[in-house]
Order: C-alpha cells, then structure tokens, then sequence
C-alpha cells in the first residue's frame, strides 16, 4: 500500500494545477453546506439575538416587519413615526420604561440614530474612547462607524443632507464626536448616535441662530411688540458650541415632533402583559413583541435555505460528476502507462490501488481543508458574518 | 541463474496462438533459447515478433502448446502468477522506453519494486539501482524526469529499469528503434556488456539486419525457424 500512495502522491504532485483543482472543487463542495448553515445560524442568531432582547415596541400602526427591521437594525424602511407624546405617555404608566428611536437621517451614509440615555445601558453597550452624550450637538460612534471613518473623540461629523438638491431643505448639522462605544458586533456598530434634541435639529425642527433683538437694522424686517422678523441675513448656526448653545430652540409643541419607534421595557412580566392588553385595539398604535416577528421572518429564511440547500446538492453532485469525469478521461490519457504496468507484470488490483490512492488523497485532503473551514467558521464565521451582514446593510 | 547455463531459458514446442478478434495466427513448432545466450528475433511487420515476447513471457497464453520460461511452463499458470512470475523472473525494454513523467530517474528505474509485493524496495536495492545508473552513465541524472533526457539517456534508465530486478531474461522490443547510429550503438553495447556481466539471457526484436551478427541466435519468425549465427 505505501508504494501505491508513494506513486499516487508522485503522480498528483507532478500534476499539482489540476490536482489542486480538484481538490478546491471538491473542497467547495464538502465545504459549502457548512459555510451555508454557518451564515444561515449566524444571520439567525444575529437576528434573534437582537429581538430577544427587545421585550416590546411601540409604533406607528403598519408592517410590523419594517417598524422592527428600522427601530432595532437600523435598515431605514421609511416607517411613519409616532409623537414625543407617546414616549411620554408610556413613561406616565408607570409600567415600562420607554426609550424612544429616531432614525431617518445618516450620516456619510451611517444611520443617525436619536434617543435617549437609557438606550446605552439597555443595549449592554460600553464606551471604548471618550464619555457619553451631555449635551446637544454631541454624537457617539459606533465601533464599525469610527473605524471605517476614521474618527474619535474631539473630531466632527456632518449629516448628510436628506436630499441634495433641495435648496429650502434643511443644512446639514456638524456633530462633535464624544465618545466611541466598544464593538458589540450588532447594527449599532454601525450607528450615530445622538440624543433625540439633536436629531430632531438635524431635521429642522429646532434650530439656532443669532440674537435677533440684538440684530442690526440690516437684519431686522419688522418689529412689532415683542415679535421680531429677520430677514436671510440673520446668522443660522450649524454647529451646537457652548456659545451658541442657548440660542438652539424648537418652535411648536415638542410632544408632536416625530419619533420612529419607542423600546418599551416592562418592569415586570405582568407590566408587559397590561401593556399588550391596552394597545391590542389601539387605532393607530401596536406595541408588539419583535422576537415574535423575527421567529416569522426566520421561519422564511429557514424555507429559503431548504431551497438553498437542493441547489447546493445540485452543485455538488455537478461537481461530484466533473471529479468522476477528469478522472476517467486522465485514466483514458494514461492508458499506455497502465498498459505498461500490466507487461512489467502489475497485478489489477494493484493498478486499481494506485488509483484509488490518488482518489483517496485528494479526497483526503478536500475533507481536509473543508473541515478546516468548518472549523474556521464555526470560530470566526458568526463575527465574519454579522460583519458582513452590518457591513451589506 | 548457474543451473540455466547451457539449458534452455526459453522452450516453445509445438504452439498456436490466435488472437480472439483478429486474424493474425502464430505458429511455433520449435524454439529454444540456450541460458546466457544473445538472440534475436526478425521478421517483416506483422509476422509476430512482439506476440512471440508476449508467449514468453506470459502476457498471452498459447491456444496449444508448450511454453517454458526459465523452467516454469508459463502457459499452465494462472494470471495472477503469470504476472508475478513476469516481474520477478523478466526484464523488459520497449522501443518506446514507456518511463513515467511523474518520477524521477531513480524512480522509475525503482519502478517495478513499487508495482508488485514480492518485490521489495531496501537498502540494497536501492544501492544496486545506484550502482547500475552509475554503469549505465546516469549517476549524475537520477533527479531528472524524462522530459528532462535525452533519447539516448532515456534509453539507458529503460535499460536500467529492465536489469534492477536482476532478472534472469531479458526481452527487449525494438530498443534502440528511437535511437540515432551512435546513441544506438552506445546503448547495445551497454545492453550487451550488463547482460554478459550478470549472464542474462537477451531476446531482442530487431529490424536492424546490420546487427545480427553481435547475437549468438537469430530467430527468423517469418521461417518459423531458428539458425545458428
């Protein structure tokens, strides 16, 4: 037998493109259902994970899908918001703490996400660099967000305008970097976050501007009682600074301004059980469980990957048949060899052995290396994946 | 090897052989090949030269007849032994050399040890396989594939590859057929002077009339015959 294998081994060695090919194809083919299932668990658990640990959200009445998707990954779905008025009123119970969401704006192109503070310790997330959110203007990056930036405390960061060519819209706001938050490997890696004030200036809803009482003639359009009208000469402020801060205000009721979503945190289980019964026939509200619509959606992706699965068998048989082909078509170019092997006197068999020893090593080592990339994704491959899955979003 | 001087190596009587889906058709009614003897066959293409090799050395088997190769009726034994027998007993070399690509020099001289068990590769082998590349003048080229040879050098290993077993026959098939005038002549004389050193007996196909006269025994396979050189 070792001389079969030594001949075997020399034969392949001599040949090593095609035999590395085949090995790779083969490889690919062991390796494949693993790398799938690895990413199909993984997008899972990066799923889950997230929803489990949401108890409840409370949003606007629509796809429940979307409001999750947007409130807890950050994929912007355009969801219709509800009101400041909501967070309050879900403080008011007195059963939940509520943490309100505002997305919608980003910032070179990282979801600028507007809450409050209670979100950091909820989320278990930490700050790697810098402090926390203190006042308005301030921004904390997500780790995925810095690195890719390239940004730490003491840098700014501009939002992204909502449309560009929208000359009456809103300017974009300079944000203080503060703080970086530790890697969590989850979308808010890839988050801006600001306190909810601040998002609700990145949208024009609060802003700050120079003293119009103190403004000169050239500013000022009218006077009349205590109400001042200035005209475009009045200086519009884009930054939050310690000089500027107190002229940032918001003009209307606040409990009106938009909010996309509020995580809602029952004290207790018999909180969250009262919660649900109120918000069961609300008209225009639903308070709902996000890991009850992810357990749906991963029931699609579990359909999807049976689908998947049939292809990659497909594949692999495919590639089973080419390995069976090659071999027979190099068996038939080494015709004249195993015609020699015979005359010198090389019993079947033992030809056969020779073969099979080649057959066997590669297939050794495609096991081989497909367990290798097994193992290696069952360490590394969640993290690869939720990085790719952030990273794709 | 002693007990075959002066005996027949090589004893067909009376055979007939077709082949199963052709019409060729070989008749023998008497050959014999003295132990130690240089002998050649001729005969024009397709008189049976290279069937009358696969007789001996029992790669075919005779319809009738008698077939014996160093003592040992070759056509009574099975195929397995056949095979064994042929490897352990016969040395061979093809007009085409037929060395594999994949193994070095060395190793394809070492090649029929890695092809049957009741051959085994050691040390001495291994050192008499060195000892015959150095006869043979190819010391220095045991790391080189055969792409990497000349024809003539090519020869040599083939040459090398037939003797390591230290068989007690030889049947070459047009050796030298591949080979220009002084390679050709290079290449016999080391043929000859190896099989005289270790009183081998040579059957060689040749079409080469010019040197008949460097063999003891021509076998004329188109006069179903032999004569005396």
């Amino acid at each position: 037998m070792r001389d079969s294998i030594y001949l075997a081994w020399r034969y392949l060695r001599h040949h090593r493109a095609k035999t590395l090919l085949l090995v790779l194809s083969l490889s690919l083919f062991l390796g494949l259902p693993l790398v799938m299932r690895a990413m199909s668990h993984a997008t899972q658990q990066s799923l889950v994970s997230r929803a489990e640990s949401t108890p409840l959200l409370l949003g606007k009445k629509g796809s429940s899908l979307d409001l999750v998707v947007e409130a807890l990954y950050f994929h912007l779905k355009d969801v219709e918001p509800i009101s400041g008025a909501d967070v309050d009123a879900m403080q008011a119970t007195g059963l939940a703490l509520g943490i309100p969401i505002r997305t919608g704006l980003s910032a070179r192109n990282f979801p600028l996400v507007g809450t409050s503070l209670d979100y950091f310790p909820f989320r278990g997330l930490r700050i790697a660099a810098g402090r926390e959110l203190a006042i308005m203007g301030e921004c904390v990056l997500g780790a995925e967000a810095a690195e890719t930036l390239g940004l730490g405390p003491g840098d700014a960061l501009l939002t992204s305008p909502s449309t560009l060519f929208d000359l009456a819209g809103v300017y974009p706001l300079k944000l203080h970097v503060i703080g970086v938050l530790e890697r969590s490997y989850g979308p808010d890696d890839e988050a801006v976050f600001v306190d909810l004030k601040t998002a609700w200036v990145g949208e024009g809803l609060g802003h700050g501007h120079q003293d119009v009482a103190r403004a000169g003639p050239d500013v000022v359009l009218k006077r009349q009682g205590g109400t001042v009208t200035a005209n475009a000469k009045l200086v519009q402020y884009n930054e939050v600074t310690e000089s500027n801060l107190d002229s940032f205000h918001f003009h209307g009721d606040r409990s009106t301004y938009p909010v996309t979503a509020v995580i809602v945190v029952p004290h207790d289980e018999k909180a969250g059980v009262l919660l649900r019964g109120r918000f069961i026939d609300a008209p225009t509200r639903q308070l709902l469980r996000p890991a009850q619509v992810v357990d749906s959606l991963n029931k699609q992706i579990f359909r999807f990957e049976r689908v998947l699965q049939i292809v990659v068998w497909t594949v692999g048989l495919a590639t089973a048949l080419m390995f069976v082909l090659v071999m027979v078509l190099s068996w038939r170019l080494r015709a004249e060899e195993l015609r020699t092997m015979t005359r010198l006197g090389c019993s079947r068999w033992k030809a056969a052995q020779i073969m099979g020893a080649e057959i066997a090593i590669m297939v050794g080592a495609s096991i081989a290396l497909a367990a290798i990339l097994g193992i290696v994704m069952a360490q590394y491959g969640e993290t690869w994946i939720q990085n790719l899955i952030l990273r794709g979003s | 090897m002693l007990g075959y001087i002066g005996r027949a190596v090589i004893s067909l009587v009376d055979v007939q052989f077709d082949y199963p889906h052709g019409g060729f058709s070989l008749d023998v009614a008497q050959l014999t090949v003295p132990s130690g003897t240089r002998a050649a066959a001729i005969g024009p293409s397709g008189s049976g030269k290279t069937t009358l090799l696969n007789l001996i050395s029992g790669i075919e088997r005779p319809g009738s007849g008698e077939v014996t190769t160093t003592g040992v009726r070759v056509d009574r034994l099975s195929s397995a032994a056949r095979r064994s027998f042929r490897i352990t007993t016969i040395g061979f070399v093809f007009q085409e050399f037929l060395l594999l690509e994949y193994l070095d020099a060395l190793d394809n001289i070492l090649y029929p040890y890695r092809l049957h068990p009741e051959l085994h590769l050691d040390a001495s082998v291994r050192s008499r396989a060195q000892r015959l590349a150095s006869d043979l003048g190819l010391a220095k080229l045991l790391d080189r594939h055969p792409s990497e040879l000349s024809q003539g050098e090519r020869q040599r290993v083939a040459i090398a590859r037939a003797l390591v077993t230290a068989p007690k026959l030889i049947l070459a098939d047009e050796p030298t057929g591949n080979l220009d005038p002084a390679t050709k002549k290079q290449a016999l004389d080391l043929l000859f002077e190896q099989c005289d050193a270790r009183s081998t007996t040579l059957l060689m196909v040749t079409h080469d009339h010019g040197l008949l006269e460097q063999f003891a025994q021509v076998v004329d396979l188109e006069a179903l015959g032999t004569a005396e050189v």
